[in-house]
């Protein structure tokens, strides 16, 4: 009973953190949101026995300490906090319905998806798949409905979700520590960039050129692979980086690509020089000054894609969009638990339990690291293809290694090769990016202009200190940091550890007790 | 030509001799003993029949095909397996995972077979594990822990399931070292009879380091014995005994009398 009271009270203020930021609509999405966590939660560690109408009973009382909370906090936000900021509080023809179907939508869902693990094994996991396809698929239509306008932020966020998901490979599948990743992704969105803008007159077309680009990135996954996969953990760290740090500034500088063609430019005139004749041959040039890149200015306009009945995908309206990445995702998701349950991804593991141990038992080390790594790159070449078209424009500045640390830090922050936990870490990792960290920038320069700073006006130096140090943008990377920090000092499995890793975890002292009993 | 020969093979750490021109054949069907007090060069001689370390000197050689110099994961291919003195299992997967990673050498799918699940990819899966399952229950585990992660596993279990990951990569020759390490008489009685198992069952030939004394001399045709890098002794197990070289090396060192 304690635990569930804690629940309710982590979910119920969780919600309203996210609430307090955005107020208006947000109460409703998010209710019904952490409805289904909390449901999920609470069907976690329940009796099967119990049967769907006594879980969904018992979950009732949670929910509804959740709920209170929630909406207690949501109208805090409404009557306290936006007049404080400067805005007019949301009206209650809005407050009203919002809040009710917020709250009564998160003790719904709350209430429905703890029934649904009391149903037989494969009810229960059709249950949380139509509920999750139907979550998915309407998120988009009600965020256009609400006007709360996530849909252009969650893309990136599921972008970021992929990328995730390939270094997940890498990372979390075969132990090998990659620490420059965007190298990847940038290959994939220059592909992309290179292949469908008027600055190289090409054109071709979203599809294929989609495609091309996973082919790039797992083919520049091999080159930089080879050399680099021979050294081991830390080494291999750093030597990542460098890659990683090289690539914008190789991206940066194709500017002016001259390809000579060897035999006509070195070779002919080498043997001539040799035997000292003066005799001239015509050099032939495959590629002259050709700007490739285009450096700091980038590439723009890049080509979208296209689809009958919809038409080319627009900026302004961010559905096709959305679920061409949910398409994606689902491609990936579905293409690398392939990989991962087979011959190759148990050799990706056994590398990295024991690369010594596995070398002996018969597994290649190289070509299961090279794989590794490859299928990994490939991934990212969907990411990159994708971002390029979204954004139009691709530069070099957004593949430096601070997008490497963060699609780390989704990984890490997800739990290490657990797909379900990195798709899970890229959305909060990315949706506290790009929607959480704006929201508080708006909210905090709302309160400091209409009340904070006209409180300061005695005290000069501190009024300017507060104005300009209340960004948290600001301390984006620190935010970063300290989210690891406590994950890892707290849940050091992951968001979603699979019961297996969790299982493990808190045997391990444990088991080795029972060693150490056992040697004596 | 022999089952197994190692010719005049030294290792050298820089200064340290850690085997020295030792002569070493096993006969095919054979249990040979590898003994030794600590430090005598054991661990090093197995590292360097599965091609961990290049020999400094000297060649091997393994029906008709010779290992000096050989990749280590081929030389698995070829048909020698070993288990650990210090178990080196793969932690966080489950045992029948660990023994189908012992199969690895075995199977053909590559990652586009996985990815199409083709017919053939889908057989060899259901195949395979299918022969780890029932090399889980040969060696000794229960269903139910064929899902366990390794780690979390009774050491006891550990060892047995390790020589079953060695025997998923179907060898011919099986090195065990000190597989009764850590284990009290009752598990060590139980043992030496499934290595006995090992041999009338499976076909195997096999080459055994072992510290307990009791279970050496009983379960060898063949025993040798190295002191310092050098083999001092070679005979059937009665004649090793009487040794007058093997009595001091090991009572001289007053190590591993048991
Ligand atoms: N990789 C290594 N580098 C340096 N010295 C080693 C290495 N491996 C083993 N040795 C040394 O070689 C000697 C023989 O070791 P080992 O083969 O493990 O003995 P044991 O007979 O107990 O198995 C020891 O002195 C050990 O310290
Ligand atoms: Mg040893």
């Amino acid at each position: 009973m304690k635990a569930e009271i804690k629940l309710a009270l982590t979910m119920g203020l969780l919600g309203g953190v996210v609430v307090f930021l955005f107020g208006g609509w947000s109460v409703t999405v998010l209710g019904i949101l952490i409805g289904v966590f909390m449901g999920l939660s609470i069907g976690g560690r329940v009796n099967k026995k119990d049967g769907p109408r006594k879980l969904a009973l018992q979950s009732l009382s949670t929910a509804g300490i959740a709920a209170v909370v929630f909406i207690a906090v949501s109208l805090f936000q409404n009557y306290v906090v936006a007049p404080a900021g400067g805005q007019f509080p949301s009206e209650l023809y809005i407050v009203i319905p919002a809040n009710l179907i917020g709250g009564l939508g998160m003790i719904l869902f709350t209430a429905l998806t703890a029934a649904l693990h009391g149903l037989p094994d494969r009810q229960e996991r059709l249950g949380k798949l139509i509920l999750m396809v139907v979550l998915v698929i309407a998120f988009p239509f009600i965020d256009r409905i609400t006007g709360l306008h996530w849909s252009g932020q969650i893309i990136f966020a599921l972008i970021f979700v992929i990328l995730g998901l390939g270094l997940n490979i890498v990372v979390g599948f075969a132990g090998l520590l990659d620490f420059g990743y965007a190298a990847f992704f940038a290959i994939g969105a220059y592909t992309t960039g290179i292949l469908s803008s008027p600055q190289h007159h090409i054109f071709m077309n979203f599809w294929l050129v989609i495609w091309i680009a996973l082919a790039m990135a797992a083919l520049w996954g091999l080159i930089l692979g080879t050399p680099t996969l021979r050294l081991r953990g830390d080494y291999l760290a750093i030597v990542t980086l460098g890659c990683g740090e090289m690539m914008p500034i190789i991206f940066r500088n194709l500017t002016n690509v001259t390809i000579k063609e060897p035999l006509t430019c070195w070779i002919i005139p080498g043997i001539m020089r040799l035997f000292n004749s003066s005799a001239a041959t015509k050099c032939i040039t495959i590629i002259d000054n050709l700007d490739l890149t285009a450096g700091e200015k980038g590439i723009n306009p890049i080509g979208r894609p296209y689809l009958p009945f919809i038409g080319e995908f627009q900026s302004n309206n961010p559905i096709p969009w959305y679920f061409l990445i949910i398409l994606l995702i689902l491609l990936s998701v579905f293409l690398i638990r392939r990989l991962r349950d087979g011959r190759l991804g148990r050799a990706w593991m056994a590398c990295r339990e024991d690369q010594d141990a596995a070398v002996q038992m018969g597994i290649d080390p190289v070509h299961t690291k090279l794989t590794a790594f490859a299928l990994g790159a490939a991934f990212s070449g969907f990411a990159g293809a994708f971002y390029a078209a979204y954004i139009r424009g691709i530069f070099p500045s957004v593949f430096e290694f601070s997008t490497s640390i963060i699609v780390l830090c989704i990984v890490v922050l997800g739990g290490m090769g657990n797909i379900n936990g990195v798709i899970l870490g890229g959305i909060i990792i990315m949706g506290a990016d790009r929607l959480f960290l704006p929201a508080l920038k708006d909210l905090l320069k709302g309160l400091m202009d209409h009340t904070i700073l006209p409180a300061l006006t005695s005290n000069h130096t501190l009024q300017a200190v507060v104005a300009q140090n209340a960004n948290p943008i600001l301390y984006r990377y620190l935010l970063f940091g300290l989210t690891l920090v406590i994950m890892m000092a707290l849940r050091p499995e992951g968001i979603i550890p699979s019961a297996q890793i969790r299982a493990e975890l808190h045997a391990d002292e444990e088991t080795s007790a029972v060693e150490k009993a056992v040697k004596n | 030509m022999e089952f197994f020969e190692a010719r005049q093979i030294t290792k050298r750490f820089g200064g340290l001799t850690a085997v020295g021109n030792v002569d070493f054949v096993v006969q095919r069907g054979m249990i040979a003993g590898l003994i030794g007090p600590n430090g005598a060069g054991k661990t090093t001689f197995f590292n360097m029949i599965t091609g961990v370390y290049l020999p400094t000197e000297g060649e091997m050689y393994f029906e008709n095909t010779e290992l000096t110099g050989m990749k280590v994961f081929k030389i698995t291919a070829l048909g020698i397996a070993r288990t650990f003195q210090n178990i080196r299992l793969f932690g966080n997967m489950s045992s029948v995972d660990n023994v189908l990673v012992g199969e690895h050498c075995r199977l053909k799918s590559n990652f586009i077979h996985q990815i199409l699940h083709t017919p053939g990819m889908l057989k060899e899966e259901a195949n395979a594990r299918a022969k780890a399952l029932d090399m889980l229950e040969f060696v000794g585990l229960k269903r139910t822990d064929a899902e366990v992660f390794a780690k979390n596993l009774p050491y006891g279990l550990q060892r047995r399931l390790e020589i079953a990951r060695a025997l998923g990569a179907e060898p011919k020759f099986l090195l065990l070292d000190e597989p009764t390490a850590g284990m009290n008489p009752n598990e060590t009685a139980d043992l030496t009879a499934f290595i006995h198992r090992l041999r009338s069952e499976l076909d195997l030939t096999i080459l055994l380091i072992e510290h307990n004394m009791s279970v050496v001399m009983g379960i060898s045709d063949r025993i040798t014995v190295l002191d310092h890098g050098e083999k001092i002794a070679e005979g059937t197990p009665a004649e090793v005994q009487k040794n007058p070289l093997v009595i001091e090396a090991y009572l001289g060192k007053g190590s591993a009398e048991k």
